[in-house]
């Protein structure tokens, strides 16, 4: 590794050396939360730093093989933010359950340092390497409450399918490789380009790996029909997990999609992007059909996330019929659910920090009486969600529709689809909210006082949640930048 | 009889073939085994077949040869790091239910 190696990749580094620190802070002052906590924050701050300082330099590192662009640096910004409002969150409902929160903080820097990765990896191997990095961590924390059988069992369903997925997805870079005779992402595109252009043929060989790595990264970011893990792996989770799980290895998959359709595929945009519309419809449809059914509200913002996959799919497929917007749009609407989910579920979170209190809907009976300012803050993270200005939310929707009407054809049809399916997601959101305001709980709960880090993450998610929805420009010009660092 | 398999051994689609097979049984061993150590022993199966697809093609084509050695043992370095993971929460979902059934955990089932 020469210094210039070095130099580009001295984010992911300092993420790497972050999440160790950690565990040797921890080593030498056990369980004690503060050294713990401060060691990440300062960590997760100089991995920041290194971003901001190496970011957009459009360097590469090992032959080719890691590439920083403005897409990189948008994407590891986002995933800095999601692991360090996760480690806000945590602490309160860890320390009351007897769950260390050293081990939980080192564990999701590692898992961060993998969409890292993913989000510089400009080879299909490194793009492997970085999703079993940020996937593996990912099923230690789904298990983290070891003890619990609710999160034993979410960990080892999600544990099951996904190393499925994984081996499925692995298969068809075998494939792709010894057919196209390289694992680099520009090297296969332009391999893909002669094929097109009808200079070579299209094996069947190649054309079985290209759908098995279809359908490996469809089940990683739980389209449907591959979302059978979700559900019970969200659910079971302790529930500062099921946040980070929502949206960090969400948008994690969805820059690997990115790399590898985008990119990688890209001669091909024609032929996937029926695929990637046909997804979207059942995703979006199928996730907010089921969630309408739900009273556990983990379970039922686990069936909306799903739904939210599917609208992001909608940007997606407007980008592969020819729309650079649609690719805005995808990454407007990755980083605005990122601080809307991970305010709500900082919220559930906090509701739950006394064990034993379950997520029902019963639970949030009366809520804005006994905890006006969680209450508040719920209501507008929900509102957020449904898509309601001006919230983050709507503009995420607003983006990605517009592009998808503009793309025209098929895509338009999935455009109308999406706005049906926002306003049937509607009912299951404002019911948490009438809960909330309207209902009066079956028997008294005590007030709980919360740490002052979960206020801190809960502001800083408000404030994201509103900034984005009421200043759009800021964020769209950073998306803009980003998107054309693909197209 | 001998002559054949003489003449598969030299060919690549053979091997791919077997790759697949392979790949097929640990599939449907996942589909079909209830028990998560099974599952488990599956998914490796399906890795090894992976493994092998990406031997012969080194074993096959010159270009491919050092690449696929590389590939082959990140590819089991992968591995061994799930398995390990994946060991660690049977284990201890065997300690909260007595079973190693995964039709058992249906805790959460609605």
């Amino acid at each position: 590794m020469s210094f210039a190696d070095a130099v580009t990749l001295a984010p992911f580094i300092a993420a790497v050396l972050a999440a160790a620190a950690i565990i040797l802070v921890d080593f030498a002052l056990p369980g004690r939360k503060v050294p713990a906590l401060a060691t990440a924050f300062i960590g997760l701050a100089i991995t920041a730093l290194l971003v901001a300082v190496t970011g957009q330099s459009g360097a590469t590192a090992f032959n080719g093989s890691y590439r920083v662009d403005a897409l990189t640096t948008f994407l590891d910004v986002l995933f800095i933010a999601i692991a360090a409002l996760t480690i806000a969150y945590a602490p309160d409902y860890l320390e009351e359950r007897g769950l260390p929160v050293a081990e939980f903080s080192a564990v999701l820097v590692f898992a961060m340092s993998g969409a890292m990765l993913i989000a510089g990896s400009a080879d299909l191997l490194v793009l492997f390497l970085g999703l079993e990095l940020m996937v593996i961590p990912g099923y230690v924390l789904a298990g983290y409450h070891k003890t619990d059988g609710f999160s034993t069992e979410g960990a080892i369903k999600y544990f099951l399918l996904g190393s499925f997925s994984s081996a499925i997805f692995l298969f068809g870079l075998a494939f792709v490789w010894g057919l196209t005779g390289t694992t680099r992402i520009d090297g296969v595109s332009s391999v893909l380009t002669q094929i097109v252009a009808g200079k070579a043929a299209l094996s069947p060989a190649l054309g079985m790996g290209l759908a098995f790595l279809t359908t490996g990264v469809a089940f990683k970011i739980a389209a449907v029909p591959f979302h059978y893990w979700t559900p019970d792996a969200y659910q079971g989770s302790p529930t500062p997990v099921t946040g980070y799980l929502s949206v960090g290895p969400k948008i994690g998959a969805f820059a690997l999609i990115i790399r590898l359709f985008a990119s990688a595929l890209g001669p091909l945009a024609v032929e996937w992007n029926i695929v990637i519309i046909v997804l979207a419809a059942l995703t979006m449809t199928l996730g907010n059909l089921v969630a309408l059914t739900q009273d556990n509200v983990k379970r039922m913002l686990a069936y909306s996330s799903i739904a939210h996959t599917g609208y992001m799919l909608v940007g997606f497929a407007a980008f592969g019929a020819g729309k650079l917007e649609g690719l805005e749009g995808l990454l407007y609407y990755g980083a605005a659910y990122a601080f809307m989910n991970l305010g709500a579920f900082g919220v559930i979170a906090a509701i739950q920090k006394r064990p034993g209190v379950t997520s029902n809907l019963s639970t949030f009976a009366g809520l804005m009486r006994r905890e006006p300012a969680l209450g508040i803050l719920m209501a507008l993270f929900l509102l957020s969600l449904t898509g309601i200005p001006p919230t983050a939310g709507f503009f995420g929707k607003f983006y990605v529709i517009l592009a998808a009407v503009q793309a025209g054809g098929w895509v338009t049809a999935l455009a109308l689809l999406a706005v049906l399916n926002a306003a049937v997601a509607a009912f299951y959101y404002l019911r948490v909210v009438v809960y909330m305001f309207m209902r009066e709980p079956d028997a008294e709960i005590p007030v709980i006082r919360h740490g002052r880090l979960v206020w801190v993450g809960l502001a800083v998610s408000t404030v994201l949640t509103l900034a984005l929805g009421l200043f759009p420009g800021i964020l769209l010009e950073l998306v803009n930048t980003a998107a054309k660092a693909i197209g | 009889m001998l002559s054949v398999l003489n003449g598969l051994s030299q060919s690549l689609d053979a091997y791919l073939i077997l790759s697949g097979i392979l790949f097929a049984i640990g599939s449907f061993g996942f589909l079909a085994r209830r028990n998560a150590i099974s599952m488990l022993m599956s998914i490796e199966l399906m890795l090894n077949a992976v493994n092998l697809a990406i031997i012969s093609f080194g074993a096959f084509s010159l270009s491919l040869k050092v690449d696929a050695s590389v590939i082959a043992l990140i590819v089991m370095a992968a591995a061994a790091a799930e398995a390990t993971v994946g060991l660690a929460i049977v284990i201890a979902i065997y300690r909260n239910k007595k079973t190693p059934l995964v039709d058992e955990y249906d805790a959460m089932r609605q």
